[in-house]
This record gives C-alpha cells, sequence and structure tokens, in this order.
C-alpha cells in the first residue's frame, strides 16, 4: 500500500505541474484515471472513473483566470477511492470533489504567498541576474509538484480503509443518491461554459448540437466536423460581406491569418 | 469575454492592464544604450522560446500573474540580442511587470516581442503591444482552447473511456495536443516573422475567430448535454387501471432528454444569477440525495 500510495502521489505531482506549466493536459481524469487504475491493478474501473470523472469536469477549466475545483486531485483522489473502496464510479465523485474544492481554495493561498517572490526578481534583474529568475521559476514548479505530492498520499495512505468502511456503512439511499447526482453533474461544467458563451447568437447552435444526438443519434466527432462547416462558411462568407472600406484596408493583413 | 465585450469595455480593460504594468515598473530608462539592430534570432531559438512558454505559469501569482515565466520564456533570446549588460537588465526588468496572457497562445506575443527586441525598439513601444494584446489573445485562447477543443476531445475521449477501451486516454492526448502543440510553436514562427503587421491582423480577425470557434464549441456543448447529462425518473402515474411511467410514457414522448436540458438550463441559469461552481454542486448533491429518498428520480 505504501508503494501504491508513494507511485499515486508521484503521478499527483506531475500531473499537478502540468495543469499550469506543461498543459499536455494528461492530468485531465480521462488519462489519469487508467494510470491510477495501472498502479493499483485494475485499469478497466480506473477507464471508467476517469471517463465519468472527465464529464464533470469537461467545463470547469480556468476561464479568464478564475480557479475551477482542482481536477488532478479530483482525478487521482476519486479513481482511487472508486478502486480500493469499490464504490460506484458515480459515488466516486462524491468522494473526489470536496477534496478538490478544498485543493482549490489551497491553491487560492499558494498564488497570494508566492507575489514576494517577485520583489526578490525585481534585485535579481537589477543587478542582471538572469539565472537567479529561472531558479526562482523551478522552485515555483517544484513547490506544486510537493504539494499535490503531499495532498495525494495523504488521504489515500491514511484514508483509504476509512472510506472503504463508510461506504459500507452508508445506507443504500445515500449511494444511490450521490450516484443520481453524479449523473447530473456534468450539466454544472456545461452551464459554466454556456454562461461565458451563450448569447443569442448562438443558441441556435446550441440547439442544432442537442438535436443532433437526441434525435438523430450521432457521434460527437461528426456533430464536431459539422459545426466546423458551418463555422467555415460563416468566416468565409463573413469576409466577403464586410463594408467595403473596412474590406480593402485590411485586405492583404487579414490574408495572414 | 474579449470576444463579447463592446469595443468601449475592451479600450477600459486595456487601460487597466496599462496601469497595472506601470504599478510594477522598475526601469527608468526608455531606449536602450546600443541601439543597432541584434543579429536575427534562428528556427532555433525561436523553437527554445516555444518550449519554455510551456513554463509560463511556473511562478504564477496574484500580484504580477505570470511575469516571472514570462520572463522566463524571453530569457536566452533576450541574452543572445542584448550584449550589453545594462540593456539586458533593462529589459528583463520591463518583462518582470505585471503581464496576463493565455498559455496557450502566448508564443504569437513572444515571437512579435522578440522580433520587436531584436529591432531594438522603445521599451514603451514594446509594453504598449504587450498590454494591448493581452486582451485578444485572451479571448481567442479561451474561445478555442477551453470552450471549443478541450470539450471536444475530452467528449471523444471520455466516451471511448466509459466503453472501457484505452484508446479513450490515447486518443484525447494525441488530438488535444497535435492543435496545441502545432500552434504554440506555429505562432511563436508566425509572431516572429510577421512582426508589427501581424498586430492589425489580429485585431481585426479576434471576434471572427473567436466567433468561428464559438460556433462549433456552443454546437458540442448542446450535444454533450444531450450524450451526457444523466436525468430520470422512476414515478408511474395511475390513471384508472392503467399505470404509466412517466419517463417512458410521457416525457420520452414529448421530447428525449427532456430533464437533463431542464436540469442544465436551470443550472445555467442559477449561475447568471450570480451563483458559484461549488454553490451548484452541493445543490446538485441535495437534489441527488432527497430525489433517492422520496423515490421520485
Amino acid at each position: 500500500m505504501l508503494v501504491d500510495a508513494l507511485l499515486i502521489a508521484l503521478l499527483a505531482g506531475l500531473a499537478g505541474v502540468d495543469l499550469f506549466d506543461g498543459l499536455t493536459h494528461f492530468h485531465r481524469p480521462v488519462v489519469l484515471g487508467p494510470l491510477v487504475g495501472l498502479i493499483l491493478g485494475d485499469v478497466q474501473t480506473g477507464l471508467l472513473v476517469g471517463g465519468t470523472l472527465e464529464l464533470v469536469w469537461m467545463g470547469m477549466v480556468p476561464l479568464a483566470g478564475a480557479q475551477p475545483p482542482n481536477v488532478v486531485i479530483g482525478g487521482v483522489i476519486g479513481t482511487a477511492f472508486a478502486i480500493l473502496t469499490k464504490a460506484d464510479p458515480k459515488v466516486a465523485i462524491g468522494v473526489a470533489v470536496p477534496f478538490s474544492i478544498a485543493v482549490q481554495g489551497c491553491i487560492t493561498v499558494l498564488f497570494t504567498v508566492f507575489s514576494p517572490m517577485m520583489h526578490k526578481c525585481d534585485e535579481m534583474v537589477k543587478r542582471g541576474n538572469w539565472r537567479g529568475v529561472e531558479y526562482v521559476n523551478y522552485l515555483g514548479m517544484g513547490i506544486l509538484f510537493c504539494f499535490y505530492f503531499i495532498v495525494a498520499f495523504l488521504p489515500i495512505y491514511f484514508g483509504a480503509d476509512a472510506a472503504g468502511a463508510m461506504v459500507k456503512a452508508a445506507p443504500q439511499w445515500v449511494l444511490d443518491g450521490l450516484s443520481v447526482a453524479g449523473g447530473m453533474m456534468p450539466a454544472i461544467g456545461f452551464a459554466l461554459l454556456m454562461k461565458i458563451m451563450l448569447n443569442k447568437n448562438y443558441v441556435a447552435y446550441f440547439i442544432l448540437g442537442f438535436v443532433a444526438v437526441t434525435y438523430l443519434k450521432l457521434p460527437i466527432l461528426a456533430i464536431a466536423l459539422g459545426a466546423l462547416a458551418i463555422a467555415m462558411i460563416d468566416f468565409f462568407n463573413g469576409n466577403r460581406a464586410q463594408p467595403q472600406p473596412a474590406a480593402t484596408r485590411d485586405a492583404e493583413v487579414q490574408d495572414g491569418i | 469575454m474579449a470576444f463579447n465585450d463592446s469595443d468601449a469595455a475592451l479600450v477600459a480593460k486595456a487601460d487597466q492592464r496599462m496601469e497595472q504594468a506601470l504599478a510594477t515598473r522598475t526601469v527608468e530608462r526608455d531606449d536602450y544604450l546600443d541601439t543597432t539592430p541584434a543579429e536575427p534570432l534562428s528556427n532555433r531559438d525561436i523553437n527554445r522560446m516555444a518550449v519554455r512558454s510551456l513554463a509560463l505559469q511556473a511562478s504564477f501569482n496574484y500580484e504580477r500573474m505570470q511575469a516571472g515565466g514570462w520572463l522566463y520564456t524571453l530569457i536566452p533570446a533576450l541574452r543572445k540580442i542584448h550584449k550589453n549588460p545594462e540593456d539586458l537588465s533593462n529589459s528583463m526588468k520591463m518583462h518582470l511587470e505585471f503581464i496576463n496572457v493565455h498559455p496557450f497562445d502566448v508564443t504569437f506575443l513572444s515571437g512579435l516581442v522578440l522580433a520587436m527586441e531584436q529591432n531594438k525598439e522603445k521599451l514603451s513601444t514594446i509594453r504598449a503591444v504587450k498590454v494591448a494584446l493581452m486582451g485578444p489573445l485572451g479571448g481567442i485562447g479561451d474561445a478555442m482552447f477551453w470552450l471549443t477543443w478541450l470539450p471536444i476531445c475530452a467528449g471523444i475521449g471520455a466516451a471511448l473511456a466509459l466503453e472501457g477501451s484505452l484508446f479513450g486516454p490515447i486518443v484525447f492526448l494525441l488530438l488535444f495536443n497535435a492543435l496545441h502543440f502545432g500552434l504554440r510553436f506555429g505562432l511563436a514562427h508566425y509572431g516572429y516573422r510577421a512582426g508589427l503587421g501581424a498586430i492589425s491582423a489580429l485585431k481585426s480577425s479576434t471576434k471572427k475567430i473567436s466567433h468561428a470557434a464559438s460556433i462549433v464549441g456552443m454546437t458540442v456543448i448542446g450535444a454533450l448535454v444531450a450524450s451526457y447529462v444523466r436525468l430520470s425518473t422512476p414515478l408511474e402515474i395511475h390513471a384508472g387501471q392503467a399505470r404509466i411511467a412517466l419517463q417512458e410514457g410521457v416525457l420520452d414522448k414529448l421530447m428525449p432528454n427532456l430533464l437533463p436540458l431542464a436540469f442544465t438550463l436551470a443550472m445555467y441559469g442559477l449561475m447568471k444569477k450570480g451563483y458559484s461552481p461549488v454553490k451548484l454542486i452541493a445543490l446538485t448533491v441535495l437534489i441527488g440525495l432527497a430525489g433517492k429518498f422520496f423515490g421520485v428520480l
């Protein structure tokens, strides 16, 4: 168990850095789920939990810099607990979300206390010490790694048995209720995206996508490509219909993009 | 969001960013001592900058946002451009001022800034370009990556993973990063080569690119709501002798996925009223528990 918990903590540390630096997005639950599953010897459950958690977090992205509930800890802890306690993947959401909200708060604190380091950097660049600035950035990533490592290690190493006992003791309607809530949870992420993007210009496209699945049963990729076609028609026709003065003045620069 | 703002709001935001940048200014000169343009940077230099841009948020903090990582991105190229130590120091001071760009399309700006540094433009000119592009790049980055590309890739990956296929995570990573790294390196070179001419192109295209991305994003989100929000009721209606299941007999006849759509729109309405995602998560859990307890969900 110690080795498993250490390996998972290592994974969480790397993924936590990737969330801000690297951005390859292997920190998303759809990837972390099976990786945690691999460590714990149950890739199949890892895939299922990862897929489920991915949907919950789909819309919870750092829009305009605001920090959403932490996706890394949610993915790691949710998957680990589902495998260790043999709970339903949707119940794992109920375990993952409180942790991810707490970690989101800690990250905010971390970003606040790192501000004074900038004044150190001011001193360094005054003396032309560029290497010092590089070290400050490596330090930042190092702190993030350690933070995630600890936050993932402690609950998995010390809490797995307690969580397993709790899941066994909980009445069936609570587990079923959490499972129902888990099915509804993706709506929150989608609502978050809609809040940013939806205005009367785009309602039509929302309806189009909804109908394409509800009645036509098309797969997501087919719908995305269809939407791309519409966007391209709009993009290139919009070019042609632009008011004349603007069109002539910007003609040569617009070709660039 | 930059692409939904009016022009006046955009100007106000740019003014505010300039104030934030100037508030953290430590540089005193406005021009470089050595004003002869430096040797052009090689493709390798630009690629190196693009790789280092991955650490843009390494020292993220609420005072200067990404200033530390932004300077980290530029350091090797700046050292090559500024042979005079005082110039290098002044340049670094300016790049340590407040900056908040989008982590995905940042290389467009860093390429552009390196072209200006190489020409030894005035510090205030470079600062003005940085400030002017933060907003438009943020808007395009949000629209393209957070609202469109990530939901598409994640939707496809999650669907495969839920079927128990290992291709879920693999396809997700390959799809997402093909565009991610393609744009990161492509924009770095484009920004450097196009130089200042690229600014007007970007500004005139900001709304159109965001608009096109929003069309794709919104369609996909409509599709995802129908695919992945799960909500149904086991209630039955007693009509004389007959018992009709509310879900299959009535709601599905009206429209399949009616309840998921209604719940999503309700969440959307509450969010517009200012409810935070955390509150809505708690509310959803309560609804799930209460619904199971009373047997309506």
